[in-house]
C-alpha cells in the first residue's frame, strides 16, 4: 500500500543557504522587523557589527522550514528551539540540517562555511 | 519587570504576508502558513510592546537576541485572527549583562491556545 508523504517516518534533511543582502531586507519586509543592524551597515557599525547581519528569526525561519521537511510537513511541528551562537553576514554559507533523534524528536544543526555552529543546541519535536 | 503583562494584540494572518514569508525563509507557500510565522503573530507583534516600555527601559542597540522557542497546539492558517499576550517572565543581572525572558501566549478566536512564544533577550552593558 502506498503511503502517504505526511504519514511517512521523519528522514534527514539538509540544506546549504548562501545568505545575500536582499534576501535580509525581504525578510526584513516580510516579518516587520527593521531592526537598522540589518538594514544598514554604517549603523550596524556603530553598535559594534562588522556591517549589516542576518535576522536570528531568519536562521530560525529556514531552520524550520528543513525541520518541516524532516518531519514529512509543517503542520508536524510541535516544538522547535534556537540558541543564536554565531552571527551570519550576508556572503556566509550556511548548511542546516535536521537530522532524526529518537521517537519525535529531531536535532538541528546550522553550521556556516568555517564550520562555526551559528545555531546550537537546537531542536524540534514532532508529532510522530 | 518579572511579571509586568501587556494588553493582549489581535493579528489578522493574511494569507498574501503569510506567502511572501514562506518564500524569504525559503518554503513552499502552498505548504500554508509556515510555523516560524510566529515569528510575526507572536513574538513579533508582543515584542515592541517591551521594547517601547519606558520602564522596562531596554537599550535596543545593545539587544541580542539569544534564544526563541516556539511550542504550538494548532498552526493558525491563513484568515484566521489570533490574539497574543506577552509578559515578562525573569528579568535578571549576569555577569554585568542584563537578561530579560519574554513570553508570549497566542489563541484563537475561541480562546484555544495556538502557540507559545519564549524569547530570551540579552542587553549587554
Amino acid at each position: 500500500m502506498p503511503v502517504e508523504g505526511s504519514l511517512r517516518d521523519p528522514v534527514l534533511s539538509v540544506r546549504s543557504v548562501t545568505f545575500t543582502r536582499d534576501q535580509v531586507a525581504t525578510y526584513a519586509e516580510t516579518s516587520g522587523d527593521h531592526n537598522p543592524i540589518h538594514l544598514d551597515d554604517d549603523f550596524a557599525r556603530t553598535v559594534g557589527l562588522p556591517g549589516v547581519i542576518a535576522h536570528g528569526m531568519l536562521q530560525m525561519g529556514i531552520m524550520g522550514t528543513v525541520a518541516a521537511e524532516a518531519a514529512g510537513g509543517p503542520e508536524k511541528l510541535r516544538r522547535l528551539y534556537c540558541r543564536f551562537a554565531g552571527m551570519v553576514v550576508p556572503g556566509d554559507t550556511v548548511t542546516f540540517t535536521a537530522e532524526p533523534a529518537g521517537p519525535g524528536k529531531l536535532e538541528l544543526r546550522a553550521v556556516n562555511q568555517r564550520g562555526e555552529a551559528v545555531l546550537t543546541k537546537s531542536v524540534a519535536e514532532i508529532e510522530s | 519587570m518579572a511579571g509586568r503583562t501587556y494588553p493582549p494584540v489581535e493579528f489578522p494572518i493574511e494569507a498574501e504576508r503569510a506567502a511572501a514569508f514562506a518564500r524569504a525563509i525559503g518554503a513552499d507557500p502552498e505548504d500554508g502558513v509556515p510555523p516560524t510565522f510566529a515569528a510575526v503573530y507572536s513574538l513579533g507583534v508582543t515584542a515592541p510592546q517591551l521594547f517601547g516600555d519606558p520602564d522596562a527601559a531596554v537599550d535596543f542597540s545593545r539587544l541580542l537576541h539569544a534564544e526563541q522557542e516556539f511550542t504550538w497546539s494548532r498552526h493558525p492558517r491563513a484568515g484566521e485572527t489570533v490574539t497574543s499576550r506577552g509578559r515578562v517572565e525573569s528579568d535578571v543581572n549576569r555577569r554585568g549583562m542584563r537578561l530579560v525572558s519574554f513570553e508570549t501566549q497566542t489563541t484563537d478566536r475561541e480562546g484555544q491556545p495556538l502557540c507559545r512564544s519564549k524569547a530570551l533577550f540579552v542587553i549587554r552593558s
